[in-house]
């Protein structure tokens, strides 16, 4: 019975979906969550060490080979100033597409997809400018806050005196 | 008429081919290579040019090209000297056909008289040397000595074919009288080679009228000297029709001029031109046999006695495409009594159409067509998307990478286990190698491609500016990208641009200083560690740097308050908008050529760097990414981290215990080599590598940098050696200072690709900031 109620819940809300709603990956880092839209998202791959690169800041965990291609990870938490991850294999490397660039994000996991209509998008309050410029967004999902993730801003600033 | 579109674009693709090979052959007909094989080859070339030309009707580009082609015959069989006025003639034929190449291409029309003067020259030059005949394709007389009866076969009526076919035939010789011509027809083989017919022309001549066909045997060796490719067969034609000229008999060898020698005679207006008879089997040609290749008809023509030889004779396959060869694949080997079934009486007048070799769109023109591009240059191409090649390129570095991971699964126990894998892994890795090498090479070009268009270039600033430029090419076959290489035209025709225009003195001035009347530009192109360096360097004035300077404060492009080094004004000519014309002139000096310069060669990950000498010269340098190229390394340790070091730039490797280190007063170390100070850089402090790792068994690897600058790395250890494919970082990310790219190893791990050159620029900056 919950099965089929929830998939009335879907029905009605399909209609909307087409027109105004977003999918997003949800991820996590420690209790936080945050997301990005899935279309953008390319691959999620675990963990597998990444070759360092001099000279860039301490968010940029290094490069790792995408099926013959080098592509940049990015640990998010040190992005947003919580110190360097100390990645294990359980944690997770989304690797997603930015203008014509493939990056990856390393993140504690992936939790989950879903489904938010525009309309719930709400700004992210003035005050720390890293919530300011790393967020697109604001939106709400079973009560938890999800922090749409703006990747061109996540993705500068990589080099140590740019 | 898509089809002839496509038949279009494919003959100026081969035109643009041809015309770089003309300048290739002219480059060194210039430096003294006057040999045959250069003369043939330009030859061929002007000739492949017009032959198409004709075919779509470019008449323009055909009646030049047609002046040249007479003019280059004439030179070859020594009837005009090769001097060096004829080379500069040619040379500026060359530019000519190539504009009229480009006008034929994009349609516009160039000027009528374009070219004249030096069609002009062409005809002075053929006449000059004793030449009898007016009009260009014209020769002489008494070239030739006739040694034969002209004999007559009437195609129209061939009523005896059996008797035919197994023997020769009675021949009346035929009176001499006006409208008879006598032509001489000896195809070379090339002319089979490209796909021509005989019969097909002789069918055209019968058009003209009443014709007599003889093959002259007299060259055909005994069967077991016998070579398949060989041309043993050349063909007498009588040919009447009282309204017949030379003209008209000539353009039906057009499309096979330079690959046979025709002469045509005007029997009963020449006293000595009388024929002698000789005895000589007969062939008939006819329509049935047209579509059978040469051997056959070298084969039908042989004479009696060897014909019993022959009828086990299987012609060897023809080394070219099938798709001709129709005719062999119905009967891989005929018979002699096969072959004289299949000639049966045909008018052939009458019943075959001539076929006209102007229209294109018949299959036998594009055969030819296709011929004549594989054939001549003697390398087979196709054109392939890049994005096809490129992705063949990626799987395979995949597949090496899944190679050298499987190899590095078997331990002791599994090679002792499963000597059967072992054995195949060990095929499987050479294979790939192979097959990586192979993917690689189709990738990487020879600059040639690029450097072959400045020759023109510099003649054209030359007479426009009124110096004399000289322009030196080195290394030419240094392979790069592909992609590098397209990107690489703009860039170094405006640096080339650059020099003649502003670089190079008149000769006034070069004479006035002491110089050389002649400037020199020279480019050249080597591989240096992970790049590629494209030189243009000029021994001209070198830069005005107070102008410069100038020019650049008044474009506010500097502050007026500060004072860049010689060094820095030198790179200001890159700066956007700037010009140092003192005229501007429509060469060079609108202020975006060096500009562009500067960000074509950002754009594919490049840079540029100028030096200039006062009074000596301008020295302008391209750093290019070797994108795709494999380089051999040297793999390295780095902390915990794998660096690879372009094995091209390291000249020794040192363990540190055993290097002597010193240190200057500012407190960097240095180390003494052979009675030389190096700078040490250590790559573990230059990247922050973390855990310092100060371990004793650390080693220097001694590269040398651009200009024969020695650098010493300190790395943590070596590894060993291998070849990497290189990947870019900026594909994905942005470029890292220190770093030329990245590699896959065998494990699936990235290692960086140290940039030695960069780093110790980053420290020259460093010391200057």
């Amino acid at each position: 019975m919950e099965a089929l109620g929830l998939r009335d819940d879907m029905g009605d809300k399909s209609a909307i979906a087409a027109q105004n709603s977003l999918q997003l990956i949800a991820f996590s880092i420690g209790d936080q969550t945050y997301g990005v839209e899935i279309t953008t998202v390319r691959e999620i791959r675990a963990w597998n060490g990444a070759t360092p690169l001099p000279n860039t800041r301490e968010f940029v965990r290094g490069v790792i080979n995408l099926r013959g291609t080098i592509v940049p990870i990015f640990d998010l938490r040190a992005r947003f100033g919580d110190g360097q991850t100390s990645p294990t294999k359980n944690h997770v490397v989304v690797v997603m597409s930015v203008g014509d660039k493939w990056v990856g994000i390393l993140v504690d996991a992936v939790s989950d997809i879903l489904t938010v209509s525009r309309d719930d998008i709400h700004n992210v309050p003035e005050g720390n400018s890293i919530d300011t410029e790393l967020l697109n967004g604001i939106v709400t999902h079973e009560s938890r806050m999800v922090g749409l993730i703006d990747l061109h801003a996540v993705v500068s600033g990589a080099k140590v005196d740019a | 008429m898509s089809d002839l579109d496509d038949f279009k674009a494919t003959y100026f693709d081969e035109c643009s081919e041809l015309l770089t090979e003309l300048e290739e052959q002219f480059a060194a007909i210039e430096a003294g290579e006057r040999d045959a094989d250069r003369l043939n080859a330009v030859f061929r070339a002007i000739h492949s040019i017009k032959g198409g030309a004709g075919a779509f009707g470019f008449s323009a580009l055909v009646g030049f090209a047609h002046a040249y082609e007479t003019l280059l015959d004439y030179v070859r069989d020594g009837r005009v000297e090769l001097s060096d006025d004829v080379v500069v003639l040619c040379i500026r034929a060359n530019d000519i056909v190539a504009d009229h190449v480009k006008a034929a291409q994009t349609g516009d029309a160039l000027p009528a008289e374009y070219g004249l003067d030096e069609k002009a020259r062409f005809d002075a030059l053929a006449r000059g040397e004793s030449l009898a005949g007016e009009d260009a394709g014209g020769e002489t007389l008494d070239e030739f000595d006739i040694e034969f009866t002209p004999v007559m076969v009437n195609l129209d009526a061939l009523s005896e074919a059996a008797d035919l076919a197994s023997d020769t035939f009675e021949i009346a010789p035929m009176q001499p009288e006006a409208g008879h011509w006598e032509i001489r027809f000896t195809p070379y083989r090339a002319l089979y080679a490209r796909a021509n017919d005989p019969l097909l022309l002789f069918r055209e001549l019968a058009a003209l009228g009443e014709m007599q066909v003889r093959a002259v045997m007299a060259d055909l060796p005994p069967l077991s000297d016998f070579e398949p490719f060989a041309v043993y067969c050349s063909w007498e034609i009588t040919l009447f029709s009282p309204t017949l000229t030379e003209a008209a008999i000539r353009e039906v060898f057009e499309f096979v001029d330079g690959d046979c020698d025709i002469s045509v005679v005007q029997l009963g207006a020449e006293g000595d031109a009388i024929p002698t008879p000789m005895p000589a089997p007969i062939v008939i040609v006819d329509a049935e046999t047209a579509r059978l290749r040469t051997q056959e008809q070298d084969l039908m023509a042989l004479a009696d006695d060897e014909v019993s030889e022959l009828l086990d004779f299987s012609p060897a396959p023809v080394a070219e495409p099938v798709t001709r060869q129709d005719s062999f694949e119905e009967a891989p080997g005929p018979s002699f009594a096969e072959l004289a079934a299949a000639i049966e009486p045909r008018p052939v007048p009458e019943r075959v159409a001539p076929v006209s070799l102007n229209k294109p769109v018949t299959a036998v023109p594009a055969a030819d067509s296709e011929e004549n591009g594989a054939r001549s240059v003697g390398v087979q191409s196709i054109r392939v998307d890049l994005d096809k090649v490129d992705r063949v390129v990626n799987m395979v570095g995949e597949l090496v990478i899944t190679q050298s991971m499987l190899t590095q699964q078997m331990d002791e126990t599994l090679r002792a286990r499963y000597t059967e894998l072992v054995r195949g892994l060990e095929v499987l890795a050479q294979t790939t190698r192979g097959l990586q090498d192979s993917v690689m090479a189709i990738r990487a070009q020879p600059v040639k491609s690029v450097f072959s268009r400045m020759p023109r270039l510099v003649r054209e600033l030359a007479s426009k500016t009124g110096k004399k430029i000289k322009l030196e090419t080195v290394g030419e076959n240094t392979e790069i990208d592909k992609t590098v290489i397209e990107q690489l035209s703009d860039p170094l025709t405006h640096m080339i641009r650059n020099s003649a225009d502003h670089g190079i003195e008149t000769p006034e001035k070069r004479l006035a200083r002491g110089k050389p009347e002649t400037g020199t530009v020279r480019l050249s192109a080597e591989q240096a560690g992970g790049n590629i360096l494209i030189v243009v360097e000029d021994d001209g004035a070198g830069i005005n740097r107070e102008r410069v300077l100038q020019l650049a404060r008044d474009k506010g492009i500097v502050a007026p308050d500060v004072n860049p080094s010689d060094e820095q004004i030198d790179q200001l000519i890159f700066a956007p908008g700037f010009s140092t014309a003192e005229a501007l002139s429509d060469i060079s000096g609108r202020g975006v050529g060096m500009d562009v310069v500067l960000s074509n060669i950002k754009k594919i990950g490049g840079s540029v760097h100028v030096r200039s000498w006062t009074g000596k010269g301008t020295r302008m340098t391209l750093r290019l990414p070797l994108t795709l190229a494999v380089l051999d390394v040297m793999l390295v340790k780095v902390g915990e981290s794998p660096y690879v070091v372009p094995l091209s730039s390291i000249v020794e490797t040192i363990q540190c215990s055993r290097a002597s280190f010193e240190r200057v007063p500012s407190g960097e170390r240095v180390l003494q080599v052979r009675g030389e100070y190096v700078q040490v850089i250590d790559l573990a402090q230059r990247f922050n590598m973390a855990g310092e790792s100060q371990h004793e068994d650390r080693f220097v690897v001694l590269c040398e940098a651009e200009g024969s600058h020695k650098v010493a790395l300190v790395v943590d250890d070596i590894i060993g050696q291998q070849q990497v494919v290189i990947k870019s970082l900026e594909e994905n990310f942005e470029r890292v200072e220190g770093i030329a790219g990245g590699t896959i190893l065998g494990d699936g791990n990235v290692a960086l690709i140290v940039d030695v050159q960069g780093l110790k620029a980053t420290i020259v900056h460093k010391n200057a900031a």
